[in-house]
Order: structure tokens, then C-alpha cells, then sequence
């Protein structure tokens, strides 16, 4: 019993102590010229849906739901976020080679098509990030318009 | 469906046996002519490019023989050696020097290294995803052939193509061999593919 008690002390004390460690935010406001809209043009549609869906991993600023406060859930997300921007980050599109640029887009293809991305841990928790199979399509379908259109001009 | 398959395999297997493709040297129009040692002994316009075509062929043979293993990995469907191969492209793509390359070899090398780099080691990081390695490995052969034109290669290649993958949309790759292994496909269906074009 004394021992539970102690495991359990440890244990509170500790999820105490992470609280105080603050993890870096991914917000940059401000305009960021390398941005896709900058780079191709984008149906408005399908803008908003990279947005609600993407651009939390995938961009140059994250909207951080209330539960990003509490710590471990800071590092779980910041670590997610690094990640997500270093696969891909739509406010940088435009700094990659347009090779780069093609593998992109078909990456974008493959992973909404075989339900990679968005990924589930993030689906989750976020309903809005939840695609249908309709906008997945739009999504698909202008991003491999824009493969071909780089891939003429190469 | 497997008959069809099979069909289909035989036939292309037998297009590959006729279809032998006329030399390409003559469409390699980079400048400073072939960057084989043996070739540029026999050119006279090749003698000043020697030295730097032996350390031309050095960085790229590297390239060259890591993307092979690569490819042999996945005809074996060998996830894990294709992971492994998939470090030494982008190992050997970051370590080719610039400073030896004429101005086309530079041009097409800063086009595909980043895109290279990227697909190596998305192929290292997916060693229980032979499908995703696959995906990226594709991408990579486009990039590996421009290479190839633009660099020259001192050993016949054969760049060949797949009708199947990818639903039949269909892909390519490079080849050191003749006979067809299929990378994209692997053991299901080894013999499916052409030869489109013989680099030398």
C-alpha cells in the first residue's frame, strides 16, 4: 500500500513538474512569399480545405487547440509539427526545386489516396480534418493538374 | 486475371527479345562529348575533358551502382536492402563534386539532387512499406535518367518501362542488365517490361 502510494506520488509530482517546460509554437504570422498560392494557382475550394486539413503540420502556422497547454501534449504536438513541415510545408512550396515540387504534388495524391494523410492521430481529435472521399478528389485532382502543368514547363 | 497477366507478361517478355533499339550516343548532345575514358581517347575534342571525366564518372558511379542495388533490392522484394540502398543514393547524390562538372552536368544535377536526396531517404525510412518505397523509387528513375543523358555512362543501360504498375498508368527505370527484373512489380511478375531505349 505504502508503496502504491508512493509510485502514485512520483507519478502526480511528475505530470506537475512537466507543466512548467513551455515547447515552441509554430506561428508566424506576417506573408510568406514562397507560399503556394504564390506559386500556382489553387481554386478556392480546395485552398480551404488544405487549410483546415494540412496546414496545422504543413505550413508556417499552426492552430493550436486549448489542450496544447498541458504538457505532454505540447511535445507529442510540437514534434508532429516539426515533422509535418520538414515532409512538407506550403508556405515554403516555393523554395523547393520544381522537381522537388512535382514529387510533392504526387506525394500529396499518394498519401490522400492510400489514407495516410491526414494522418490519423491528428483526425482524431480534429473532425474538420476529416476528408470525404469528394474532397479528396478535388484535392487530387488539382494537384495532379499542377504535376502536369510543372512537369510541361521543366 | 492471372492468365491475363501472364499473357501479357509473355508478350512483353517477347517484344523486349526483338526489340533491340538503335545507339542513342547520337541524341546525347551534351558538350563536351562522351566522358569515357576510352571513348574520349579515341575523340580528339574529348582530350581536355580526361582528367575531369575520370572524376566525373567516380561521383556518378557511385550514383549509379547504389540506384542499381536499389532496384535489384526491390525486384527481390527486399524492403530492408532497398532502405539500405536508398541511404547510399542520397549519400552518393550529396557527394558528388561540383566543382568538376562542366555546365550542362551542373544544370541537371542541381535539378535532381534535392528531389534525389529526398527520395533516398524516404526509401531508408520505409523499410516495412515496400508499396511507399516503391512510389518514391519511381520518381527517382525520371531523375536518374536525366542523369544518366546528360553525364554519359561508360556501360551500356537500358531504360525500360512497365506497362502494369500503378494501375497501367505504367513507369520506368534503369537498368544494368538487359533481362528484364521488374523493380515495381518484384517476384509477382519479374519479366514484365521493355526496353525503350539502350544509353551508352
Amino acid at each position: 500500500m505504502r508503496t502504491l502510494k508512493l509510485i502514485a506520488g512520483i507519478i502526480v509530482s511528475v505530470l506537475v513538474l512537466i507543466q512548467f517546460f513551455r515547447s515552441h509554437r509554430n506561428i508566424s504570422s506576417g506573408v510568406h512569399p514562397a507560399s503556394i498560392e504564390h506559386q500556382m494557382p489553387i481554386p478556392a475550394g480546395v485552398q480551404a480545405l488544405l487549410k483546415s486539413a494540412c496546414y496545422d503540420c504543413h505550413s508556417n502556422n499552426t492552430s493550436y487547440p486549448w489542450y496544447v497547454n498541458i504538457q505532454p501534449v505540447a511535445w507529442f504536438m510540437a514534434h508532429h509539427v516539426d515533422e509535418g513541415r520538414s515532409e512538407l510545408n506550403f508556405d515554403e512550396f516555393g523554395s523547393y526545386s520544381k522537381r522537388r515540387q512535382v514529387s510533392k504534388l504526387k506525394s500529396i495524391t499518394n498519401s490522400l489516396e492510400d489514407g495516410s494523410m491526414p494522418i490519423a492521430s491528428y483526425t482524431w481529435m480534429h473532425d474538420e480534418a476529416r476528408l470525404s472521399e469528394t474532397n479528396k478528389k478535388s484535392i487530387i485532382a488539382w494537384a495532379l493538374q499542377q504535376k502536369d502543368s510543372l512537369e510541361a514547363r521543366q | 486475371m492471372k492468365n491475363i497477366f501472364l499473357g501479357i507478361a509473355i508478350a512483353t517478355a517477347g517484344l523486349t527479345a526483338c526489340n533491340t533499339q538503335p545507339d542513342n550516343k547520337a541524341n546525347d548532345t551534351h558538350q563536351m562529348g562522351d566522358h569515357n575514358m576510352m571513348d574520349s581517347s579515341m575523340n580528339p575534342s574529348g582530350m581536355e575533358s580526361d582528367h575531369m571525366g575520370m572524376m566525373e564518372n567516380k561521383n556518378m558511379d557511385n550514383v549509379v551502382s547504389s540506384y542499381f542495388n536499389l532496384k535489384n533490392a526491390l525486384a527481390n522484394d527486399n524492403a530492408k536492402e532497398a532502405a539500405t540502398a536508398g541511404t547510399e543514393v542520397a549519400t552518393a547524390v550529396q557527394q558528388v563534386d561540383e566543382a568538376g562538372l562542366s555546365p550542362a552536368q551542373k544544370k541537371i544535377y542541381e535539378e535532381v539532387k534535392d528531389d534525389m536526396i529526398e527520395h533516398g531517404k524516404h526509401i531508408a525510412d520505409n523499410a516495412g512499406k515496400i508499396a511507399h518505397q516503391r512510389e518514391h523509387f519511381e520518381t527517382m528513375s525520371k531523375d536518374m535518367y536525366d542523369l544518366v543523358k546528360v553525364f554519359g555512362t561508360n556501360k551500356t543501360m537500358y531504360y525500360t518501362h512497365c506497362p502494369m504498375y500503378n494501375n497501367n498508368k505504367g513507369a520506368n527505370w534503369l537498368s544494368e542488365v538487359k533481362e528484364i527484373s521488374n523493380p515495381y512489380l518484384g517476384k509477382k511478375m519479374p519479366t514484365c517490361g521493355t526496353v525503350k531505349e539502350e544509353i551508352r
